[in-house]
C-alpha cells in the first residue's frame, strides 16, 4: 500500500517539476558534468535541442559567474553560443569543461561592443575561420592512413560526406566492435580542459605523441610542468595533446573508460570494392599496405578463419604479434593492432588467442602436448650440450611431461606415449588433432565426381586420419590418405617431409613410397 | 511446365545461394573466354567447372584437348579452387592423378586471384614446364636428364590420350 502511495507521490513531484520548469521542458533529457578549472563539478540534465549560450546561462548562476565569461571545452574544441548541444557528439554522463575567462580575455564568444569598433572587426574576422566554435565531430574528416596523403580543400558537401567515423573495439561492457568517439587531453596534466591548436588529419597525428600542441586550461597544469621541466632539461615547454577514444554505444564510465580504436576500419568513401566479392559495401577494411587493398568486413572474416584454420597467420618478429599480411600478399603489409581480430567470434579470437600462443612456446624452443583438446604449451628444461652429445637420444631426454597440462606422459621424438628404445614410426596415431595440418595430397574435389574422374586407384584407399609431428616444428600434423608427401603449413615452417621416414622428402621417398 | 521453365527454374535453385563473386567471374568467363580454354559450370552444380585446355602452340602438347575439373571450395576465394587434369598428361608439374604442382593453387594463392587466372597459369605451365618444382616425379627426373626423350613421351602421351576424343 506504502509502495502504491510512494508511487503517486512520485509522479506527482514530476508534475510539479515540469509546470516549474515549464518555460524550458526538456524533451529527450541529456545528463552531462561539467567540470570548472577550480575543481567544481556540476551534474546537469540538457535539453539536446538547447544551444551553449543555453548551457552558459544555466551553469553560470551556479558558479557565481556571468555566462559571458565562461568558455565550454568539449574534445579539444572550445564551442561556439550557437552550437546546438545535439551537434556535439555527447553521450550520457559526457563531461564538457566550463573555463572562467579572465577579464578582457572573452574574445570569441563575447557580446558585441559597439564603442569598440577596431576589437570588434578583428573578432567578426577570427571568428570567420576560427573552426574551433564547432566540436570537433563537426570538423574532422575521414583521416587518411599515412601522412603523406592528407585531405587538401574540402568542399563543404565534400566534407560533409567525409565526416569522420570511427571503430573501436570496446573490451568493457560491450565486449564487442562499436562506432568510436575521438577524445582528447593534455598529455602532461590529463585534463580535458583543454583546446587543440589544429585538427588532426590523419592516423599518425592522432596515435603519435607530440605532433599537435594544445592549450591547456588546468591551473595546475604549469606547476606540473615546471616540475617536470626541473627535473629533466629536454622537456619541452609546449603542451600536447593526446587523443583517445570512447565507445558510443554505452554510457560513459568516466574519465577512464576508453577504447581501442581499430583504425583499419573505414567508410567506404571511394566505393572501392572488396577485393574478395567484388562488392562495395559501406564500411570496409583497408589493409596497410601500400596499394591500401581493401575488404568487406564479412570477407576480412572469412579471409581470417580460413587463415586461422590453417594456421597461416604470422609471427611478427619485430612486434611479437600474431597477424595476417594483406590477403594480396603485399610487402610489409602485417595488421599491427591484432583487435582487429576481435571482428571474430569470441569462440575464433580465443582460438587465434591459443594459437598465438603456441607459436610463441614452439618459437621459444617449446612443443606442444600432442594429446587431442589438450595442445597446453611445453618449455621442456634446457639439455647441457654435455648430456646431448653423451645421449642424444637417451630415454630420458625424449620423456617429456604435460606439467599444467593433462599430465600426459610422451616421447618428445613421435609424441607418442613414452616408451623406451626405438620409436615405432610406422604405427600412426589416432589422435586426430585440431590443428590439422594438411599433406599436399589434401585433395578434395566434389567426391561423387571426384571417385568417377579418377584415373588411378591410389586415391581410393581409405581415408585414414592419423597424426605424426612434423619433424622440423613437431607440430601434429594430420594425414588423411593420399600420398606420403607432407608439407607443414605452420607458416614459417613448410617444412616438406615424408610420413614413412618422419625426414625432409627426397627422391628416394618419391621413387619407393610417394603413394605408400 | 515446359522443359525450358524447368531448366531455369532448376537453375535458379542452383544460382540462388551462390556468392555473387562466383556468378560475376562465371559470367565474364562465358562472355569473354579466355583464348584457348574453356569453362562450363556443371547442370548441376555451379561450384563445378568442366574445363578444356587446347595444348599451347609450341609445345609437346600442341593438338591436344585436355581436360580438367575445377571446383570452387565452400570457402572460396578465401580457399584456391582445386583443379586437377582428368586427360592423361606427361609433364613434371602434375602427377599421375592429375594434380597440379602450381604455387598460386596452394600457398601462394590470394583472394584478389580468380579462376581466370588460374586458367591462364596452367596454360602456361604447359608452355613451359619445369622440371625443379617440389611435386616433381619420375617425369621431372627424365625431364632434366633427358630433354628429348621426355619431350618425345608427351607428345606421344598427347597424341595417344588428347586426341580424337
Ligand atoms: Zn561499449
Ligand atoms: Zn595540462
Ligand atoms: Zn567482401
Ligand atoms: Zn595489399
Ligand atoms: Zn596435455
Ligand atoms: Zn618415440
Ligand atoms: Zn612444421
Ligand atoms: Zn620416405
Amino acid at each position: 500500500m506504502s509502495f502504491l502511495f510512494n508511487l503517486l507521490k512520485g509522479a506527482f513531484l514530476r508534475m510539479l517539476q515540469l509546470i516549474w520548469f515549464g518555460k524550458r521542458k526538456i524533451s529527450n533529457s541529456l545528463s552531462i558534468y561539467v567540470k570548472t578549472n577550480t575543481g567544481n563539478t556540476l551534474s546537469i540534465d540538457l535539453d539536446p535541442k538547447w544551444d551553449i549560450r543555453n548551457l552558459k546561462e544555466i551553469v553560470g548562476p551556479q558558479l557565481g559567474i556571468s555566462p559571458e565569461d565562461i568558455k565550454i571545452i568539449f574534445a579539444g574544441k572550445e564551442l561556439h553560443n550557437s552550437t546546438i548541444i545535439e551537434e556535439c557528439d555527447l553521450g550520457q554522463q559526457s563531461i564538457l569543461h566550463a573555463i572562467k575567462l579572465p577579464p578582457g580575455k572573452n574574445r570569441l564568444n563575447r557580446k558585441k561592443d559597439t564603442k569598440n569598433l577596431i576589437e570588434e572587426s578583428i573578432d567578426e574576422g577570427s571568428e570567420a575561420n576560427e573552426s574551433g566554435s564547432k566540436p570537433l565531430n563537426e570538423t574532422l574528416i575521414d583521416l587518411p592512413l599515412e601522412d603523406s596523403d592528407r585531405h587538401e580543400n574540402h568542399s563543404e558537401q565534400e566534407q560533409q560526406q567525409a565526416r569522420a567515423h570511427f571503430y573501436v573495439y570496446c573490451s568493457l561492457p560491450c565486449k564487442s566492435v562499436e562506432a568510436g568517439k575521438l577524445r582528447v587531453r593534455c598529455a602532461t596534466c590529463g585534463s580535458g580542459a583543454v583546446t587543440v591548436d589544429r585538427d588532426p588529419q590523419c592516423w599518425p597525428d592522432v596515435q603519435q605523441p607530440r605532433r599537435i600542441t594544445v592549450h591547456c586550461e588546468n591551473h595546475d597544469c604549469q606547476t606540473l610542468l615546471s616540475s617536470l621541466a626541473q627535473k629533466d632539461e629536454g622537456t619541452p615547454q609546449v603542451r600536447y595533446a593526446q587523443f583517445y577514444f570512447k565507445c558510443a554505444n554505452h554510457v560513459s564510465l568516466g574519465e577512464k573508460d576508453e577504447a581501442v580504436p581499430l583504425y583499419l576500419i573505414k567508410p567506404n568513401l571511394r566505393n572501392v570494392p572488396c577485393l574478395a566479392c567484388t562488392d562495395t559495401r559501406d564500411t570496409v577494411l583497408v589493409f596497410p599496405c601500400e596499394a591500401g587493398h581493401v575488404t568487406c568486413l564479412d570477407c576480412f572474416r572469412d579471409y581470417c578463419v580460413a587463415r586461422l584454420r590453417d594456421r597461416q597467420f604470422e609471427f611478427d618478429d619485430n612486434h611479437g604479434y600474431y597477424t595476417l599480411p594483406c590477403p594480396a600478399g603485399c610487402q610489409n603489409s602485417h595488421i599491427s593492432e591484432v583487435h582487429h581480430f576481435r571482428l571474430l567470434s569470441p569462440e575464433q579470437y580465443e582460438q587465434y588467442q591459443r594459437f598465438g600462443t603456441e607459436e610463441y612456446v614452439l618459437r621459444a624452443g617449446g612443443l606442444l602436448c600432442p594429446r587431442p583438446d589438450c595442445g597446453m604449451g611445453i618449455i621442456p628444461p634446457d639439455q647441457t650440450d654435455e648430456e646431448r652429445s653423451r645421449s642424444p637420444d637417451e630415454d630420458d631426454c625424449r620423456r617429456i611431461q604435460c606439467i599444467g597440462g593433462c599430465g600426459y606422459v610422451f616421447c618428445r621424438r613421435c609424441l607418442q606415449g613414452f616408451h623406451v628404445g626405438e620409436c615405432d614410426s610406422q604405427q600412426p596415431t589416432t589422435y586426430s588433432s585440431t590443428s590439422a595440418v594438411s599433406c599436399l595430397s589434401g585433395y578434395a574435389i566434389d567426391p561423387l565426381r571426384a571417385s568417377e574422374a579418377k584415373w588411378d586407384e591410389a586415391s581410393k584407399k581409405t581415408i585414414q586420419i592419423s597424426t605424426k609431428p612434423c619433424p622440423k616444428c613437431r607440430t601434429p600434423t594430420e594425414r588423411d590418405g593420399g600420398c606420403m608427401h607432407m608439407v607443414c603449413t605452420r607458416a614459417g615452417c613448410s617444412f616438406q617431409w615424408c610420413w614413412v621416414c618422419q625426414t625432409e622428402w627426397t627422391r628416394d621417398c618419391m621413387g619407393s613410397h610417394w603413394f605408400g | 511446365m515446359c522443359w525450358d521453365a524447368l531448366d531455369l527454374w532448376r537453375q535458379g535453385l542452383i544460382m540462388a545461394d551462390l556468392p555473387r563473386r562466383i556468378i560475376k567471374e562465371t559470367q565474364r568467363l562465358m562472355q569473354e573466354p579466355v583464348p584457348g580454354i574453356s569453362a562450363v559450370p556443371d547442370d548441376a552444380n555451379a561450384r563445378y567447372f568442366h574445363v578444356i585446355v587446347t595444348g599451347p602452340e609450341d609445345s609437346p602438347f600442341e593438338g591436344g584437348l585436355f581436360k580438367l575439373e575445377l571446383f570452387l571450395p565452400e570457402d572460396y576465394p578465401m580457399s584456391a579452387p582445386k583443379v586437377r587434369f582428368i586427360t592423361k598428361i606427361y609433364h613434371p608439374n602434375i602427377d599421375r592423378l592429375g594434380r597440379i604442382c602450381l604455387d598460386i593453387l596452394k600457398d601462394k594463392w590470394s583472394p584478389a586471384l580468380q579462376i581466370r587466372t588460374v586458367l591462364l597459369s596452367i596454360q602456361a605451365l604447359l608452355s613451359a614446364p619445369n622440371p625443379d618444382d617440389p611435386l616433381a616425379n619420375d617425369v621431372a627426373e627424365l625431364w632434366k636428364i633427358n630433354e628429348g626423350e621426355a619431350i618425345r613421351n608427351a607428345k606421344e602421351w598427347t597424341r595417344r590420350y588428347a586426341m580424337d576424343n
